[in-house]
């Protein structure tokens, strides 16, 4: 019963890390608490759920289009109105993401209204038992892609020119604008990224969860979680943060039964704060 | 008639036309204005939505008529919405300025137990008349208050005849588990499985709670799989439901009979988990195909009732829309009845109330609660619910899944 667990955990903590990875760079580089997030995550699923309405297509197939549209989406919100506010206190960036939360979420249930809504592809792969335990390959599949898509954000922020100014200028912003890198463009270059990754977290966990403006929260509570949990400034933080979330939850919610895994959580998540203020992998720079 | 909620501009707005046109609003005399906090954002928006839609259809077909038969004339009504964001606390504070401020003499209960039994306290202290179209617990009507009326029967009238159905034609069943969402209503409906099962001889094998706003069930559906239960009896609302049987799939946890309650009565939870939905059971203190004819009120049938709100919706209705429209009849007819709009009378009026709906007879017990029809058993078959149970309205046979 125990390896179902830390199987169910691995599987849901790959999502939590996908929710979590944008939320974190878009915090580490910007230093805006993005309140937002929760929304986009939630816009990428409905995108994914119209992409699947129109064209029948599989939540996976919607992934690039979808994380292109929400992180175009997010790249006007930055130069029209964060830019604007980039260097104030971090008060003001919480107000501002908290009123684009507000007008993004009372949209979606207008537009979408308060029902759940569920994307039902025409081929699913099932379940397959492996040395006794079940294998939800869908959620596999979701979990996997959402590493991946982890995975390549890491390899752009250490690879690319663009990864690397993004860095630079979380690093020391002075000094990134004194070397020519320009500063306005990397902000809006970083939550259009961070956007995608919401859209592509909102895609892939339509393949799992119902979709509804109502669990904006719940991702965003995740997001939060698993960045302080994890610690703020790398990729890996979140990656880690993530799976730690799902494991501990999984773990504790077999162990003290489902109606406690969230205090357990919160708990460690006290006790590790006051041993690690930092997080598990938090550090300055973003890689 | 109706209004989206309660902000200042709406209220200026509302003003203005009144000064606008007071020829009309003299003519029909003061609308009769009815309180109606629902959680229209939050949570628990799509159970509040639905309230919204049988408060709205029972409010056009008095405006239909020409107003409220308050005596020798006519009076309008008027619905005053405020959303309290699935959020009890405010639901409270709701109550209360809807009673204080906007001057309404009549409430519209909350949604679901928990919120209703908060908010009885304020139309109690104001001696409001308030009707319940979601409360079913019986800790709700304890109180003994009395301008507190429900249109639920008590959760048991749910569980006895699926313990009875379940027992008689699935003899396989010998161990049942239950996983019910820790909240008032879910967790108290649980609470009423497992007496009924254990009343019938089934082990209780697991009975799990999970936490609201729960995003994964495969550690309790892990536990429940190591317990090996027949039957699986889950409680929630449609988003945990919906996930859960999701999930029980991920994890081939296939027990021969699965009972929840309370998403299977809606259209929509058939419509999220296709085949999945196959076969499960649930229980609802309405379905559109019960037959309740010569009913007082602006519905005389169930069929006039289910047309009505096809026309106005292009949909089926669902029990929770059909009990908030019952609210407003039962307001009716108790206003009609005494001849009067003063909340004391109304009060008196509603207390007793003895009369057929389109929803099935009505008459308030000691405590408020109705407790004079009895709630269908149903199935889904082929994609669609058929009544199990009163064999009256039966129509299809209990199947076991798989």
């Amino acid at each position: 019963m125990l390896g179902q667990v830390l199987l169910n955990g691995v599987l849901l903590g790959g999502l939590y890390a996908c929710i979590a990875v944008g939320f974190s760079l878009v915090w580490g580089v910007l230093n805006i608490i993005n309140l937002l997030h929760g929304s986009l995550v939630v816009l990428g699923g409905y995108l994914a759920w119209l992409l699947f309405l129109a064209f029948g297509w599989h939540p996976i197939v919607a992934l690039p289009f979808v994380a292109v549209a929400v992180g175009a989406f997010g790249a006007v919100l930055q130069a029209g109105v964060l830019n604007r506010v980039v260097g104030a206190p971090v008060l003001i960036t919480l107000v501002i993401t908290f009123g684009l939360d507000l007008m993004l979420g009372n949209a979606l249930l207008v537009i979408f209204g308060a029902d759940y809504q569920t994307i039902r592809p025409r081929w699913t792969l099932g379940t397959v038992r492996v040395l006794g335990l079940a294998v939800p390959l869908d959620r596999a599949l979701a979990a996997g892609v959402a590493l991946a898509a982890t995975g390549a954000l890491y390899l752009l922020l250490r690879r690319s020119w663009l990864g690397r100014a993004i860095v630079a200028v979380r690093m020391d912003r002075d000094a990134a604008a004194l070397m020519g890198v320009r500063v306005g463009r990397v902000f809006i270059a970083t939550f259009a990224l961070g956007s995608a990754l919401a859209g592509a977290a909102g895609a892939l966990l339509g393949m799992v969860f119902p979709i509804s403006p109502l669990q904006s929260e719940a991702y965003l509570g995740v997001a939060v979680t698993v960045c302080v949990l994890g610690g703020l400034g790398s990729v890996a933080g979140a990656a880690i943060g993530g799976m730690a979330l799902g494991l501990i939850e999984s773990v504790a919610g077999l162990v003290f039964g489902p109606e406690y895994a969230s205090m357990v959580s919160f708990s460690l998540l006290i006790l590790l704060l006051a041993v690690r203020p930092d997080g598990l992998f938090g550090r300055r720079g973003y890689a | 008639m109706t209004r989206p909620g309660l902000t200042r501009r709406s209220a200026l707005g509302a003003a203005a036309a009144t000064l606008a046109v007071p020829a009309i609003g003299r003519a029909q005399g003061a609308a009769l204005r009815i309180g109606a906090p629902l959680p229209l954002t939050g949570g628990l928006a799509p159970e509040g939505a639905k309230q919204q839609r049988g408060y709205a259809l029972w409010a056009d077909a008095v405006k239909a008529a020409g107003g409220l038969r308050v005596g020798d004339g006519r009076v309008p009504v008027e619905i005053v919405y405020a959303d309290y964001e699935s959020n009890t606390p405010k639901a409270v504070q709701l109550a209360e300025r809807l009673i204080t401020q906007d001057k309404c003499t009549l409430l519209f209960a909350p949604q679901g137990s928990g919120a209703t039994k908060a908010a009885s306290s304020v139309s109690e202290r104001y001696k409001i008349p308030m009707v319940a179209a979601t409360a079913s617990s019986k800790e709700v009507y304890d109180q003994h208050y009395k301008f507190l009326f429900g249109t639920f029967t008590p959760n048991d009238t749910l569980t006895e005849p699926l313990a009875d159905i379940v027992k008689a034609q699935a003899p396989v069943v010998k161990t049942v588990a239950i996983l019910a969402r820790n909240d008032l209503f879910p967790l108290a409906i649980a609470q009423e499985m497992d007496k009924s099962a254990k009343a019938r001889g089934l082990e209780v094998a697991a009975f799990e709670r999970y936490a609201i706003g729960t995003m994964d069930h495969a550690s309790a559906l892990t536990r429940i799989a190591g317990a090996q239960p027949q039957w699986l009896f889950a409680t929630g609302y449609l988003n945990d439901l919906i996930l859960i049987r999701r999930q029980m799939a991920d994890l081939g946890l296939q027990p021969p009979v699965v009972t929840m309650i309370a998403g299977p009565a809606y259209k929509e939870f058939v419509g999220a988990l296709g085949p999945l939905a196959e076969n499960l059971t649930s229980a609802a203190w309405w379905h559109p195909a019960v037959r309740y004819e010569n009913g007082a009120g602006p519905f005389p049938s169930t069929e006039a009732f289910n047309a009505a709100f096809r026309a106005k919706y292009n949909a089926e209705p669902d029990y929770g829309e059909a009990s908030s429209a019952l609210c407003g009849t039962v307001f009716q007819l108790a206003i009609e009845a005494v001849g009067s709009t003063d909340p004391l009378k109304v009060r008196d009026g509603l207390a007793a109330l003895d009369v057929m709906t389109f929803f099935g007879p009505i008459k308030f017990g000691p405590t408020g609660q109705v407790d004079t029809y009895t709630p269908p058993v149903f199935q889904i078959q082929g994609g669609k619910p058929l009544v199990l149970y009163p064999a009256l309205i039966k129509q299809g046979d209990f199947k076991l899944i798989g």
